[in-house]
């Protein structure tokens, strides 16, 4: 913990907002002192006076100073947060919960498949996998995205394709003609990877339809399902494991996640909605 | 420590009036059919409730209030004395400790309200028509999580020491009272009551499934029957904010990167909704169910404290006659 209140947010220099997409924001924070968090852990972001919300950050768990949060815009909090400009202050609780299990990608061929906004925590770790590339085997980063238009981060793609050790691939529900890669929904992609499954752990983040049928196709693939890691979203409100509103079964969505095995929540009430 | 100590009902009230400048004491009172703990002054000192179930708000509201702001966090007052608190609040706080006091996240909040309070436990003389602490394996007597157990029988007052802090007061009220040591007989009229209200509730509640088969029983029913008991449910939240171990919060904003804390309810509609949209309770008979595998699946799984004591207040506060222990019937007769 970086405080000793677990209710105290540590107050956030807003330093830049980057516009993504219509509407995805990135918002890059400078906290009060450094702050240390392992990549796919969340925090939650604070709007004085207004509320909370949970966010996995997006920038690399590498850097202390900044941390970049990427916001699509939902509800009170986020709306309010698309209206803000650099140089107002936030607050950030946290960081919460348990992130991606680095240990368990050393050594394999790593299968990232994103949707939507859910390329924002997985950003964090491809950062963190491009910082430890000589211990992965390979990266498979497929990404979905409604329109050429929503996808994101476009500066970063075209970074990670110059990395040899990984590759990327792309697809929208719906091209303009602009497009040059696949169209369909992100699932379409698996048809297209080079993974030996065997070797292989995926991981999955997106809106819940998105990693429903993610998790079919990782199945039918022949994924063990030990192997296939989701980010799950419910309404983590206080991060701590005690306000009782992201219970998923017996789990506290915010201490026990929000990063689990497809084994461990398989069986869990409403996982998808 | 772990000691008796008796003294007349008189000399208890005069020794209570000297306390009650340096703590606030908090003790149950009567007004109209309910008992409900009050700041207790000079003047309602021998108005105060001994040895019956049960004040109608749980000690928990104690730790807990119904809203409190968890940034800027205010010192106790004074110390507080709690007294006249039944044995199934007690063992509800067993829950309430491992959620709030847990290592990895200690509740600054909860442990001041905790800290500052001197627990002292009753032994129930008398049962109300829900009680069933004892189906869940509870005592109808202080057992854990106080200081000292009090008692007024035969119009004589009866301490036991259960801590340090219990010691404590005794030695505080030694200052302005001579208290008795209790004679064998008088200690096992106290302990003959107790197995006496233990064997009444046990008899009243026979057949009721006891907490080693609740879980099996929720976890293995239809939804139909939660559907039926839900018919007459408003969602009020009456049975979860008057629950002694219900603990699920809201956290609300204040300027300034403040943050009030309220008492909430999973049976309100919006609960688990997420700002995209998705609400996994939106049926009102699945958040009728939810609670139920929260308190007799899920949190058993999770925490060694059970999740519920007993009391039968979910049942008394229910607006719409929803009884809990009819429905572990039916779920126990199919």
């Amino acid at each position: 913990m970086n405080n000793t209140n677990i209710y105290k947010p540590i107050k956030s220099k807003l330093l830049e907002v980057i516009e993504e997409s219509p509407t995805i924001k990135t918002f890059v924070l400078k906290p009060e002192h450094n702050f240390n968090f392992h990549t796919g852990q969340f925090v939650e972001l604070v709007v004085d006076g207004v509320g909370e919300a949970p966010f996995t950050p997006s920038s690399s768990p590498l850097i202390k100073d900044r941390i970049d949060i990427t916001v699509m815009q939902t509800g009170y909090v986020t709306e309010r947060l698309h209206q803000m400009k650099g140089g107002e202050t936030l607050g950030i609780r946290g960081p919460y919960g348990r992130g991606y299990p680095l240990e368990k990608l050393y050594d394999k061929e790593v299968l990232i498949l994103g949707g939507g906004c859910g390329f924002a925590p997985l950003r964090s770790l491809l950062y963190n996998l491009e910082a430890e590339q000589e211990r992965v085997k390979k990266v498979t980063f497929c990404y979905g995205s409604k329109s050429p238009q929503e996808c994101i981060y476009e500066p970063y793609i075209d970074e990670l394709r110059n990395i040899p050790k990984f590759e990327v691939m792309r697809t929208v529900d719906e091209a303009d003609e602009s497009w040059t890669e696949q169209v369909g929904v992100a699932t379409v992609l698996l048809d297209k990877i080079d993974v030996n499954i065997d070797d292989s752990v995926a991981v999955v983040v997106g809106p819940p339809i998105m990693m429903k049928f993610s998790v079919q196709k990782l199945l039918e693939m022949g994924y063990p399902e030990h192997n296939i890691y989701l980010s799950m979203e419910k309404n983590m409100s206080c991060g701590l494991g005690k306000c009782g509103h992201c219970m998923m079964g017996e789990y506290f969505v915010c201490k026990d996640g929000p990063v689990f095995s497809y084994d461990e929540i398989k069986d869990k009430p409403d996982i998808w909605k | 420590m772990n000691k008796y100590y008796s003294l007349t009902r008189h000399d208890w009230e005069k020794s209570l009036a000297n306390l009650i400048n340096d703590f606030g004491i908090y003790a149950p009172l009567f007004y109209g059919e309910q008992q409900d703990y009050e700041l207790i002054e000079a003047e309602s000192i021998p108005h105060i409730v001994y040895n019956q179930p049960k004040p109608a708000t749980p000690l928990k509201t104690f730790f807990m209030p119904v809203e409190e702001n968890v940034v800027h966090i205010e010192p106790p007052p004074r110390r507080k004395i709690i007294l006249g608190i039944p044995s199934c609040d007690l063992e509800a706080a067993n829950i309430q400790d491992e959620m709030y006091l847990n290592r990895d996240y200690v509740d600054p909040v909860y442990k001041k309200n905790r800290d500052a309070c001197i627990l002292i436990g009753t032994d129930c003389h008398s049962i109300q028509e829900h009680c069933h602490c004892t189906t869940y394996g509870i005592k109808p007597y202080p057992q854990s999580n106080h200081d000292l157990t009090l008692s007024l029988f035969g119009g004589v007052i009866y301490l036991y020491t259960h801590s340090e802090k219990g010691a404590e007061l005794i030695k505080e009220m030694e200052k302005h009272t001579t208290f008795h040591e209790p004679t064998e007989n008088e200690i096992q009229s106290l302990l003959d009551k107790r197995k006496e209200v233990e064997e009444w509730l046990n008899h009243n509640n026979q057949g009721l499934p006891d907490y080693r088969k609740t879980g099996e029983l929720v976890n293995q029913s239809n939804q139909e029957i939660w559907k039926k008991y839900s018919e007459t449910c408003v969602s009020c939240g009456a049975c979860a904010t008057i629950c002694p171990t219900c603990t699920c919060f809201l956290l609300m904003e204040r300027p300034g990167f403040e943050k009030v804390r309220h008492l909430d309810a999973c049976q309100y509609p919006g609960f688990e909704k997420v700002a995209a949209g998705e609400d996994p309770l939106s049926p009102l008979h699945k958040r009728f169910y939810n609670r139920y595998m929260c308190k007799y699946v899920w949190k058993p799984q999770k925490f060694e404290s059970t999740a519920c004591t007993g009391c039968g207040r979910c049942i008394e506060a229910c607006i719409g006659n929803i009884n809990k222990n009819e429905l572990f019937m039916e779920l126990a007769n199919h």
